[in-house]
């Protein structure tokens, strides 16, 4: 047995994998339905982890770049009784260890680690409010998108407070740089100090399961809070028939399901399901970094999530999060030719600003 | 060449025209080292080369290099065999047959489907779902299960009381064969022939040792408006299947008939326990629970259930399962495929050992003499009971295939033996009651040469079917005549 002291900690879920075969995880993984190779779906990564452990196999820079080519947008762990992501990030963590890991995630880890930010931020955006609301890296680049949905939040009457903050970090654990993880919260707990202690309303699905899950912090994205108030919502009814694409973070990994459609329906739109939806949505194509290592392949399970939608018939896609729109905004237009329309891709917060006014 | 040249010099003709999609990469191997059969825990059988052909050209082309350098080619599909039919113990090239998962057409006026053979049959249904129709060919594995593996290994289906396996959809097939050509095969979209062989039939439960099959041609059928499903207990095993008989004879129309042990209804019960947090209670004196799910208009339905009840219960003593949750825990199990919470009952029942099964078929009417050897010979391996299930595969008839199922303990050698001798004397048992070695599993790289038992002189025609189509045996060797678990009787 290879000494990989993390990846032994998941000998014994391994080999159940291993024993086991069902491939409930696989056809359907985002991935594999682009490479169609098993390696790269959660049954052949599994095989590939026992490889490691048995000493079949060596880490390799091909090794790391399978590795790398997963989304960890979990679809196979919901599909299994195992802890997939988490071997799966062990497995990154090991080939780091060992000298692996993709320059495009160092480099990402790196500017989060010095910078607290993963994207250049033109202007940190603030707000005097009373109740935290944290935008993450991604939306503090939308000035745009964040007014829409401060304007939406002062209309169903919350007073967001957009104070400092740093990056929750998400990505840098997620490849492979568990120590720095560690290091990366103490500096977020010690600039969003003043608010840890009640509930923050979040907005990017990511963040937003990320401080429920990883900080232990009472964090509430804010369509939730937007749904409790629904009752007392004087709406414009939008004539609408759209889809709804569950932000893996946000619906599979914290159960927010029925109230984004909820708020659909409250604004008269048709809401018709994907053949994966809720809990078994499948990614958009920008989780876990892969957009930052292949983003053709990115592009590629974007296009096949836009095929889902035509697949039902609908062409307007509706989603809540600020990588899942870009994304599959990228995959509608690649799509557009093959289809012979463009699938549209709008954000839940501009349609429901739009039946607020 | 040596065995290296040779693998060197056939994974450059095959990157020539596939580029990325023909790999020697280790993790690659790896990924396609095992399925799902019993094997000593630490063993790991690499294929030398992954291909992932896209169409039957390439296919064509891939076992013409395989030809030329006498490796071995083996299919691989939905990768959930039990049987080893996929391990490649003699090295080759491994062709995932995934990538080709193209629809290529949908012909409702004539209720027929043409696609690729490496289209799931949950994909498949996804796609015909919209025309109203589908394929009612169900493994339980039909998440992962392709077209060509229920082709390959003659799978079983959760409606085959109904309407029958793969065989009965099946009008068409293109296989290449180990002579490197396309052939197509069957009679097209007609429901039968009589003209010629039919050829197409080797193929079913051929496990790739003749060819690999690379498209198929399916009739479909009108998906059902509504689905009722209910359970009855009864005090012997042959109370239920009789009941059954029974119940088809009176011209009911039954789509699926799963006839358990008590044991086995503990395996399906995942979702019930996770909902009430304990058992399903089933009556002391009960010794075998019957599922019959009835498909159709929903008048239709209804009186199917009453008749079915006034069978079942007024002549055969049957109880109805009061507790409908028991039943409906079954069906997300066996067919829903719906587990909570959102975990599912194959892992978690196998942390500690693993299914295995001795899927032999008898009569009907040596079904206890079948069940009590179950009994006796699981004991002699000391094997772990799982439990046994007779599903009913042939079109209105009590037919049965038999899962004779174990827990099997794979932390050591010896108790990995003890598996295959317990699928060794269960395999005689059922030749001696009239009986089949094997009836969804396949010969895999377990039965092999020890089938011959079963098959006697036309083992030797067999023999001569392979070097038809196999002439360098390249298809899938070490199968179907050769096994590495189960010695040949005799020797």
């Amino acid at each position: 047995m290879a000494d990989y002291p993390i990846l032994q900690e998941f000998t014994e879920e391994i080999y159940t994998c291993n024993r086991t075969r069902c491939g409930f995880c696989s056809v359907e993984c985002p991935v594999f339905r682009v490479r169609r190779l098993e390696t790269y779906a959660s049954r052949g990564r599994m095989l590939a982890a026992r490889g490691l452990l048995e000493g079949v196999l060596e880490p390799s820079a091909e090794l790391q770049e399978v590795m790398d080519e997963c989304l960890m947008c979990g679809y196979c762990q919901a599909r299994c009784a195992l802890h997939n992501m988490d071997i799966f990030a062990s497995v990154r963590q090991e080939l780091r260890t060992a000298g692996y890991s993709s320059p495009k995630h160092e480099r990402t880890a790196t500017k989060i680690l010095e910078e607290g930010t993963l994207f250049d931020r033109p202007k940190p955006i603030r707000r005097v409010g009373t109740t935290p609301l944290y935008l993450g890296c991604a939306y503090q680049t939308k000035p745009h998108e964040v007014q829409t949905i401060v304007s939406v939040l002062e209309k169903v009457g919350i007073d967001p407070l957009i104070s400092d903050e740093v990056c929750c970090s998400y990505i840098v654990g997620a490849v492979g740089f568990a120590d720095e993880f560690e290091s990366a919260q103490a500096r977020f707990r010690q600039i969003y100090g003043p608010h840890l202690d009640g509930a923050i309303l979040t907005v990017c699905p990511t963040c937003t399961a990320t401080l429920h899950d990883e900080y232990n912090l009472a964090a509430k994205h804010a369509l939730v809070a937007v749904a409790e108030r629904l009752a007392d919502m004087d709406l414009k009814p939008l004539d609408m028939r759209v889809t709804y694409h569950d932000p893996c973070h946000l619906g599979r990994m914290l159960g927010v399901i029925e109230e984004p459609r909820q708020i659909l329906r409250a604004l008269g739109i048709e809401v018709v399901e994907m053949e994966h939806h809720g809990t078994f949505s499948t990614c958009c194509g920008g989780g876990g970094g892969l957009l930052d290592v292949d983003r053709n392949l990115a592009i590629e399970v974007s296009k096949n999530r836009i095929r889902d939608a035509a697949a039902v018939g609908v062409d307007t896609i509706v989603t809540a999060c600020p990588t899942c729109q870009p994304t599959l905004l990228r995959g509608a237009g690649r799509m557009a030719n093959e289809l012979g329309h463009f699938v549209d891709v709008l954000d839940l917060w501009e349609l429901l600003d739009k039946a607020l006014d | 060449m040596t065995d290296s040249e040779k693998l060197n010099a056939a994974l450059t003709e095959l990157q020539a025209f596939l580029g990325e999609r023909a790999t020697a990469a280790p993790m690659h191997r790896m990924a396609y080292s095992r399925d799902w059969s019993p094997r000593f825990k630490d063993m790991v059988d690499l294929p030398d080369i992954v291909v992932v052909p896209h169409n039957t050209d390439e296919v064509v082309q891939i076992v013409q290099v395989a030809l030329k350098y006498e490796l071995p080619v083996i299919p691989f599909a939905g990768g959930t065999g039990m049987g080893g039919g996929v391990v490649a113990w003699k090295g080759g090239i491994m062709i995932e047959t995934k990538g080709m998962n193209k629809v290529l057409e949908i012909d409702p006026d004539n209720m027929s489907v043409t696609v690729q053979a490496g289209i799931t049959i949950w994909e498949l249904n996804e796609h015909l779902a919209p025309y109203g129709l589908w394929l009612p060919h169900q493994p339980e594995s039909k998440r992962a299960c392709t077209v060509g593996a229920s082709i390959g290994v003659d799978n079983d289906s959760t409606f085959g009381v109904r309407y029958g396996k793969i065989l009965d959809c099946l009008t068409n097939v293109v296989v290449v064969t180990g002579r490197g050509e396309a052939v197509r095969m069957g009679h097209r979209k007609a429901s039968f022939s009589s003209t010629g062989y039919n050829l197409m039939h080797l193929f079913v439960a051929g496990e790739g040792t003749l060819g690999v099959v690379t498209e198929a041609t399916l009739r479909v059928v009108t998906l059902p408006k509504t689905r009722q499903v209910r359970g009855w207990v009864f005090p012997t095993l042959i109370d239920g299947a009789r009941a059954l008989e029974r119940t088809l004879a009176s011209g009911l129309s039954v789509e699926s008939a799963h006839l358990n042990c008590r044991q086995r209804l503990h395996f399906y019960t995942h979702a019930y326990r996770q909902k009430y947090g304990r058992e399903p209670e089933v009556p002391d004196w009960a010794e075998s629970i019957l599922f019959l799910s009835f498909a159709g208009d929903e008048d239709v339905v209804e009186f199917s259930l009453g008749k079915a009840r006034q069978v079942i219960e007024n002549e055969y003593k049957g109880e109805l399962v009061r507790e409908q949750e028991i039943v409906e825990g079954y069906w997300d199990s066996k067919h829903r495929l719906a587990f909570l919470p959102f975990k599912q009952k194959w892992p978690d029942s196998q942390r500690e050992k693993k299914f295995g099964s001795a899927d032999v078929g008898v009569p009907m009417g040596r079904l206890e003499e079948m069940y009590h050897a179950f009994l006796e010979i699981s004991a002699k391996y000391e094997q772990q009971i799982l439990g046994m299930t007779v599903y009913n595969e042939s079109p209105n008839k009590v037919s049965p295939s038999i899962s004779f199922a174990i827990f099997v303990d794979d932390s050591t050698e010896e108790r990995v033996r003890n598996f295959f001798g317990y699928v060794r004397e269960m395999s005689l048992k059922a030749v001696e009651l009239e009986g089949t070695m094997s009836t969804y599993i396949g010969d895999g790289d377990r039965l092999g040469g020890f089938n011959a038992y079963e098959h006697g002189l036309s083992y030797e025609y067999m023999k001569d079917v392979k070097a038809l189509f196999d002439p360098k045996n390249i298809m899938n060797p070490g199968k179907k005549f050769e096994s590495r678990w189960i010695a040949p009787q005799g020797t």
